[in-house]
């Protein structure tokens, strides 16, 4: 099979994948952890099951990865000032309170596991250390004001 | 004025601080797998420059300055220890990059026999360029931290993607050649 009958329903997975799911998500940090959450965490192959049963699995597994590398690049292209907004649309969009989101967040870091693998090192460490302040940006300013004495 | 012995001695020390800092910048790249906060790259022959957008968020002047409109020491310690920490990990990327760009061209260059000596000097200068920058941002950045070294890493981006690119068409060059010779042999 030559290259270019292979690439065909890679990327007619991934325009599917674009109109159907990601463009009905709020944000680029929740498309990431969305695209991260159909990763397996053992052998590190994506799956979706509607992607699958609409184009041959191993297409939908690419077009997920594709993505998946996409919007963590755009997300680590942020500024921090953009980064700290994009946190407050997801935290806005979870059902989950912000705060305890964000205290889980500070001591677990689960975000490091929504970083693709086949990314540069330097643009993942940026990535994550930009999370750790837009975290503690957004929880200083949520902070009560201290007591007056 | 300086008289010959004092010149001797100046010259001397200038040449010591930059043999310094180029084996300063040269074993920047060593520290990579221990001290990287995120080891996915195994295999030190996968490493390439980091894109130069990147270089340019990670020295950005905007990014410190929405940190410091916080008013929040606290805040502004993390930004400045976060930031530090990722500038010196670029620069130990950059500095492993470049040197295994040269690996691949000494290999390349060993086995061809038409290299332009001129060519090969200008990115053995360039090369001994960077290992010298690499070798300052090292220490500036651990002693002053990443704000104040912008222009000089952006600098050092530009040239490590000069390289990179040089040693690209280098080899683009004697794949065509061989596949060449191949067809008319």
């Amino acid at each position: 099979m030559s290259a270019a009958v292979k690439l065909v329903p890679v990327q007619a997975a991934y325009d599917d994948l674009l109109q159907r799911s990601l463009s009905k998500i709020s944000c680029d940090l929740a498309r990431l952890i969305y695209l991260a959450s159909t990763r397996d965490y053992n052998t590190g192959t994506y799956h979706h099951d509607g992607l699958a049963s609409r184009f041959r699995a191993d297409a939908a597994s690419k077009a997920l990865e594709i993505a998946h590398r996409q919007v963590f690049y755009t997300l680590a292209a942020y500024s921090l000032e953009e980064l700290v907004r994009q946190l407050e649309i997801y935290l806005d969009g979870s059902r989950e309170r912000p705060q305890d989101v964000l205290r889980i967040w500070q001591k677990l870091e689960p975000y490091r596991i929504a970083v693709p693998v086949e990314v540069h090192p330097t643009v993942a460490c940026l990535f994550l250390s930009n999370v750790r302040l837009a975290v503690a940006i957004w929880r200083h300013r949520r902070a009560p004001p201290p007591p007056r004495p | 004025m300086i008289g010959g012995p004092g010149a001797l001695l100046v010259g001397g020390l200038l040449l010591f601080l930059l043999l310094l800092l180029g084996t300063r910048g040269i074993a920047a790249a060593r520290g990579l797998s221990s001290k990287s906060d995120l080891p996915l790259h195994d295999d030190a022959a996968e490493i390439v420059p980091c894109p130069p957008e990147f270089a340019l968020q990670i020295f950005s002047r905007a990014d410190w300055e929405f940190a410091s409109a916080i008013k929040s020491h606290k805040i502004a310690k993390l930004f400045r220890s976060e930031r530090k920490a990722v500038a010196l990990l670029w620069v130990r990327q950059t500095s492993a990059a470049i040197q295994r760009v040269m690996r691949e061209h000494a290999q390349a260059t060993r086995g061809s026999g038409d290299l332009e000596f001129t060519t090969e000097v200008k990115l053995v200068l360039r090369y001994a360029e960077l290992m010298l920058l690499c070798g300052a941002l090292f220490l500036a950045i651990q002693s002053a931290g990443p704000l104040w070294v912008r222009g000089v890493a952006l600098y050092a981006d530009s040239l490590s993607q000069h390289i990179a690119d040089v040693q690209q068409a280098f080899s683009a060059t004697t794949a065509r050649r061989e596949i060449s010779s191949i067809g008319s042999s």
